[in-house]
């Protein structure tokens, strides 16, 4: 049985007496991907930032390594990486600078240059965050996620918006970030990500889990229903011409 | 790796530098904040430092009367009345006199003492007393000329011969203020106001509305730590911009320097703190900056008219006075003139530094209790 990380219980948050999140529970292990899927309006967000202390928990508990969310709020600060839905950094402020300073929120003191080589940012080291791309600020905010060797790492629909190749970058990213024993939490509306990403994945609507197991045996149960496809003819489709055409490398100055 | 180490004070205060040093050049890489924070006060300065410069001919007179003669109640009342004398009215007694003319609150000061204009040998005598201090030499020389004309005309009337009544010009040996010393200190409580307040006050609220706290607020930044490395940085840039008034009105404007310059700079530390709590709490409160620009206005304009940033306290009623002592600016600027122009240590400060005190904890603790990091 692998070691539990994160574990939710009953967690619930209202807002003006509407359940956004309605007793969910869940537990995610160490150094697994963990998919949180929905529609607009789920409950995906408030129950990430619950478990990030960053909204109050109403009723039920969540524990990150056995810690108390609610009462330990620092502590459990310490313990995770956050990347959230629309990251922002500071103007007028190098990269390294920013690598540092997020570092030493967490009391640590890195090289910066070493966290930016690792996703292909050396060159912008001197830049600012205003002059990156979309997918190259979504690789840096990672990066400022992880200056402290984190335990979990969550990221709040972290592909919206980037382009096929930005995106197949950051997936390599996370599997990498999973590499290393991290548990990797994360919201996506694509379920193509979400099967190729994520060893487990919850399904939410309307504040309430759905669904939760891995992606190949909510399929398998999908089709013992008796669910069936009209059979694909094509052996490729679009992204698979638009990835051939435009280069499977992603490209730094993207 | 390591968890222990993070909770250690040297690892806690590591991270206030680390935030303290990026934000200072963060701040060197943006035009308009330099400008606000370096310029916009000089330009004050120059504006202000030219305008008392010109001096008025309407200097302030105190006139004590303290004879009983005829003459002497005669002349009084027609120096009220004239134009040039510009009497002040208020100061009754020469002790009150003495220290008005010491902090630069009067000009000069006549004095008629007992007996003066009584007639002796059929002729009026007695010597009118002028005093003034060291800055108004030129000013108390003409009006002393003035007065013997004016002693020359009585005395005419009674012989045509010798003069009986005199001026006697005395340089008051108290060290005392010039009209720009209070003009200087109180755009040093201007620029502490504008960067202090104006500075957070704009730059929190664009904070959160790119997400920068809100993305702190995912590590175990403490607020204080958030806090403390703003007053580091306010305390440098503050200090920077203080020190080049300082410069450009000893160069400029001719600003005496009495009092010692690290007393000085302390106390005006002291006073950046205390204002950036202000900043501090609004915009710390601020959820955009629509939202805390009315406030910021009423807490900042009754400080700028009332704590003698651009007019002197003293041209204040006693009571506006009394009141205004309590505001947190007014101990600052107070302060700031008595160590400047003369040369009071911290320890003659005690009442300043007292209302300065309870100000922070009130300040602070309201910062501590409003913000948000989103
Ligand atoms: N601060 C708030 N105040 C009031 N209602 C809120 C607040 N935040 C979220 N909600 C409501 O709670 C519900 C869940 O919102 P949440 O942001 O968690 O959804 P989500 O699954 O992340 O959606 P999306 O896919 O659009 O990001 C929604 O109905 C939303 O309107
Ligand atoms: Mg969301």
């Amino acid at each position: 049985m692998p070691e539990i990380i994160v574990k939710v219980k009953d967690l619930s948050k209202s807002y003006n007496g509407i359940k956004a999140v309605d007793a969910i529970s869940f537990s995610v292990y160490k150094g697994e991907v963990f998919g949180i899927l929905g529609p607009n309006g789920a409950g995906k967000t408030t129950t990430l930032e619950m478990i990030e202390t960053l909204r109050e928990i109403d009723h039920g508990s969540a524990t990150i390594t056995n810690i108390d969310v609610a009462t330990n709020p620092y502590k459990i600060r310490s313990l995770i990486g956050v990347q959230p839905q629309s990251p922002g950094f500071q103007d007028r402020t190098k990269l390294t600078e920013i690598i540092q300073m997020f570092a030493a929120a967490y009391g640590e003191r890195v090289n910066p240059r070493t966290f930016l080589n690792e996703v292909g940012l050396g060159e912008k080291a001197n830049a600012f965050v205003e002059q990156l791309s979309g997918g190259q600020k979504q690789r840096f905010s990672i990066v400022t996620a992880l200056v402290h060797n984190p335990k979990v790492f969550f990221l709040d629909e972290p592909t919206t918006g980037l382009d096929p190749q930005a995106r197949r970058n950051l997936w390599n990213l996370i599997t990498e970030v999973k590499a290393r024993g991290i548990s990797v939490i994360l919201t996506t509306h694509y379920m193509e990500e979400a099967q190729i990403l994520c060893d487990r994945v919850a399904i939410m609507d309307s504040g309430r889990i759905i669904a939760l197991d891995t992606p190949n045996k909510l399929i398998e149960a999908l089709l013992k229903r008796g669910f069936s496809k009209p059979p694909i003819e094509n052996k490729a489709n679009l992204e698979d011409v638009y990835i051939d055409l435009t280069g499977k490398k992603f490209k730094s100055e993207a | 790796m390591s968890k222990h180490r993070s909770d250690s004070w040297q690892i806690k205060l590591y991270t206030v530098w680390v935030f303290f040093v990026v934000n200072l050049r963060r701040l060197f890489r943006d035009r308009v904040a330099l400008f606000f924070t370096f310029l916009f006060p000089l330009i004050f300065l120059f504006v202000f430092g030219s305008l008392s410069n010109t001096g008025s001919l309407n200097f302030r007179v105190a006139l004590i009367n303290d004879s009983r003669t005829p003459l002497a109640q005669l002349y009084s009342t027609n120096l009220r009345k004239d134009k040039t004398f510009n009497i002040q009215s208020g100061v009754s007694t020469l002790a009150q006199a003495d220290s008005s003319l010491s902090r630069g609150e009067i000009d000069v000061i006549i004095e008629l003492p007992k007996g003066f204009g009584q007639i002796i040998n059929g002729l009026p005598t007695g010597n009118a007393i002028l005093r003034y201090s060291g800055s108004n030499q030129q000013e108390a020389q003409a009006l002393a000329s003035i007065m013997q004309s004016q002693f020359s005309a009585i005395t005419s009337h009674f012989t045509k011969s010798g003069q009986t009544l005199k001026v006697i010009t005395k340089q008051s040996d108290a060290h005392s203020l010039t009209s720009f010393d209070y003009t200087f200190t109180g755009l040093l409580g201007f620029a502490i106001l504008g960067t202090g307040i104006f500075g957070p006050m704009s730059v929190f609220p664009e904070l959160k509305k790119m997400g920068v706290l809100r993305r702190l607020h995912t590590t175990p930044l403490r607020v204080w730590q958030f806090f403390m490395s703003n007053m580091l940085g306010q305390a440098v840039t503050g200090l920077m911009s203080l020190g080049l008034m300082m410069v450009v009105a000893v160069e400029l404007y001719h600003l005496k320097i009495v009092g010692d310059l690290a007393t000085l700079a302390l106390y005006l530390i002291l006073g950046i703190i205390l204002i950036l709590g202000i900043g501090l709490a609004l915009g710390g409160w601020a959820k955009n900056e629509r939202q805390v620009a009315p406030l910021g206005n009423i807490i900042v304009f009754p400080m700028m008219f009332l704590t003698g940033v651009f007019f002197p306290r003293y041209l204040m009623p006693q009571w506006l006075q009394s009141i205004t002592n309590y505001m947190p600016l007014t101990p600052v600027i107070d302060g700031a003139r008595m160590i400047l122009t003369q040369g009071k240590s911290l320890l003659d400060l005690g009442p300043q530094l007292a209302v300065m005190g309870v100000w922070l904890v009130i300040i602070y603790a309201v910062a501590f209790r409003v913000f948000r990091w989103e």
